[in-house]
């Protein structure tokens, strides 16, 4: 098969593999490479020598950390490790310099921070942290500006850094899901009549001074969700 | 404000000045020759003189001024002890000066020459001036009668004060008028004016700020517009360089740009939405269709599902690649359609709980 160099798309969904070869890379014309739902553990740490992925799929896996050199792939615009067991130490060094990327899928992860560097994925139109541990958002996801879509349903999370007011996330073509997180009153009661009132808002010289009391104060991250556990335990 | 000059004219030293100026002008001096011989004769037996209190003898000479006697060497100036000059004295406190004398230790000097002020005195700005001398700082135009404006230390004309005062304010004084043009000057022959002070040459309405010049005649902004001189339709100025029409307008090259960016199109495509124009970029990132799989301009038909748009030949299961169309059955997983039979073979506990969130949703 590593004779197909020809080959510019290969979907592996839904199989049981617990690792890739080395020599998938001579795969040098790959663009799109899809390993969704696949009982993988490690990846080869020369994965990204695919100089020309643009799409790669490796949600509903069992990663627990991405090779070191993860972030060197050239031109990768989609990268999805939804369902996985990645959190905010298993990302190599140079993740956040994977500048290309436009969509970036890590819903149902155990992230309880997510890196500050993230605001360095200046072309990133899709940021997906749904159903992770995440107690607070990096202030630098406001700094995105080409960001359209933001999910952060199902976390721990209270409150919303300010600066995530700059973003625009209202219109017909964006979207922003924030549902079953533990929001604070304010917050709470703004979610209920719609997501242009939360970032209204956000927006307010009130809210900017509440956060900062409320930071000031370091509550006590909510709990983890005890249903969570039971997903690993995967079939 | 304003210092009249009365003022300086009713200070004490003027009148003082001009007082013994006009009593010497009067005063007579006596010589001996005795007025009447018994007036003589009784200065002889009883008087004094008022100096040195000696009385007379009989060859003396007697000056007799102001109903007090001297010996001609006893009336000398207090100062110098020399006669006085033309017969010329002026007193200063029951003391008597010769003329030069007087004028150095009393008579006010110019400001400006430096000589003695005989006369009328100018006091002004802590100073004493002839009133020949008391001129504008600026223009030189006398002040003595029209008074005078402090200005930084300076005495300056009302004009120039107005000119100094405006140039201190970043604003303009009005050539006509000569007032400070507080907001909105038109400027007409290198010079600034009020608006106000003209009329439109053809409609004759009063001219605002935004009154033009053409050829040497003032035109309101109307009657500009239709003389066949575009205007650009972002700074309202007449273009006098290349011209864009665009939008049933007329730009400046560099005014016409797009309207999210901001950025000149300097001749590049733009694309009109509602009367107002926008780069490649923003006219689709606002209103185009670019294909979540191919991050594309949608040329042909779109597909639009989940606040995304595909092109028609790339919406596809996002996990099996599959093609499909629009009647194809498919669901929702992060905002991406998963056909049926990979949605089957989600983990139970994912499906479980997208079908409790799903449910949720729906109750909404």
């Amino acid at each position: 098969m590593m004779a197909l160099e020809h080959l510019t798309r290969l979907t592996l969904s839904h199989n049981k593999l617990t690792e890739i070869p080395q020599d998938i890379v001579l795969l040098v014309n790959l663009e799109k490479l899809n390993l969704f739902n696949n009982h993988i553990e490690t990846l080869p740490s020369n994965l990204c020598d695919f100089t020309k992925l643009k799409t790669l799929n490796l949600a509903i896996n069992r990663l627990k950390a991405l090779p070191r050199g993860f972030g060197a792939f050239p031109v990768l615009e989609v990268l999805d490790l939804t369902y996985n067991n990645l959190n905010e130490s298993s990302l190599p060094g140079n993740f956040f310099c994977l500048e290309t990327l436009r969509a970036l899928y890590l819903g149902d992860n155990d992230f309880t921070t997510f890196p500050a560097e993230v605001g360095k994925l200046q072309n990133l139109q899709v940021l997906c942290l749904r159903d992770n541990d995440l107690i607070r958002l990096p202030k630098e996801i406001g700094g995105i500006q080409r960001l359209r879509e933001l999910h952060i349903q199902g976390n721990r999370l209270s409150i919303l850094p300010p600066e995530l007011g700059q973003l625009d996330l209202c219109g017909t073509k964006q979207l922003f899901k924030a549902e079953n997180n533990p929001w604070v009153t304010m917050i709470e009661d703004q979610m209920k009549i719609g997501p242009s009132h939360v970032f209204e808002y956000i927006r307010t010289n009130t809210y900017k001074f509440l956060y900062e009391r409320y930071t000031e104060a370091e509550p006590e991250p909510a709990l983890r969700k005890t249903e969570r556990a039971k997903r690993f335990g995967k079939k | 404000m304003l210092q009249p000059l009365d003022k300086s004219t009713a200070s004490p030293l003027f009148q003082r000045r001009l007082l013994h100026h006009n009593e010497i002008e009067k005063l007579n001096i006596n010589d001996s020759r005795p007025n009447s011989i018994s007036s003589n004769m009784s200065l002889l037996q009883n008087g004094v003189c008022a100096r040195c209190g000696e009385g007379f003898k009989m060859k003396d000479q007697i000056v007799n001024s102001h109903d007090q006697t001297w010996h001609p060497e006893c009336f000398v100036c207090a100062q110098c002890f020399q006669s006085f000059p033309g017969g010329i004295f002026y007193e200063f406190e029951g003391r008597k000066y010769c003329e030069h004398d007087f004028h150095v230790l009393f008579a006010p000097c110019c400001q400006k020459c430096g000589e003695f002020i005989i006369g009328r005195v100018i006091k002004a700005l802590n100073n004493s001036w002839h009133p020949d001398c008391f001129r504008c700082q600026l223009c030189n135009g006398p002040l003595a009668d029209t008074g005078f404006m402090k200005n930084a230390g300076r005495a300056l004309c009302r004009e120039c004060h107005a000119h100094e005062k405006a140039r201190g304010l970043g604003k303009y004084v009005c050539h006509k008028c000569h007032a400070i043009i507080e907001e909105g000057h038109i400027k007409f022959k290198e010079e600034a004016y009020h608006p106000y002070h003209f009329n439109c040459k053809t409609c004759g309405s009063e001219l605002t700020a935004d009154a033009r010049e053409k050829n040497g005649e003032l035109y309101c902004l109307r009657c500009f517009d239709k003389m066949g001189i575009p205007i650009c339709g972002a700074c309202r100025r007449p273009i006098e360089e290349r011209v864009v029409n665009a939008l049933g307008k007329y730009w400046h090259v560099e005014h016409f740009v797009c309207a999210k960016c901001e950025k000149p199109f300097l001749g590049t495509r733009y694309y009109e939405k509602k009367n107002l124009a926008y780069c490649e970029n923003h006219y689709h990132q606002l209103f185009g269709n670019i294909c979540f799989v191919c991050n594309n301009i949608v040329a042909g038909d779109v597909f639009t599902a989940f606040n995304k748009a595909w092109c028609v030949n790339h919406f596809a299961c996002s996990v099996c690649d599959r093609k499909m169309s629009q009647k194809t059955k498919f669901f929702e997983f992060d905002m991406k359609p998963v056909c049926k039979s990979c949605y089957e073979k989600f983990p139970g506990e994912l499906k479980r709980r997208l079908k409790k969130n799903y449910d949720a949703q729906s109750k909404k």
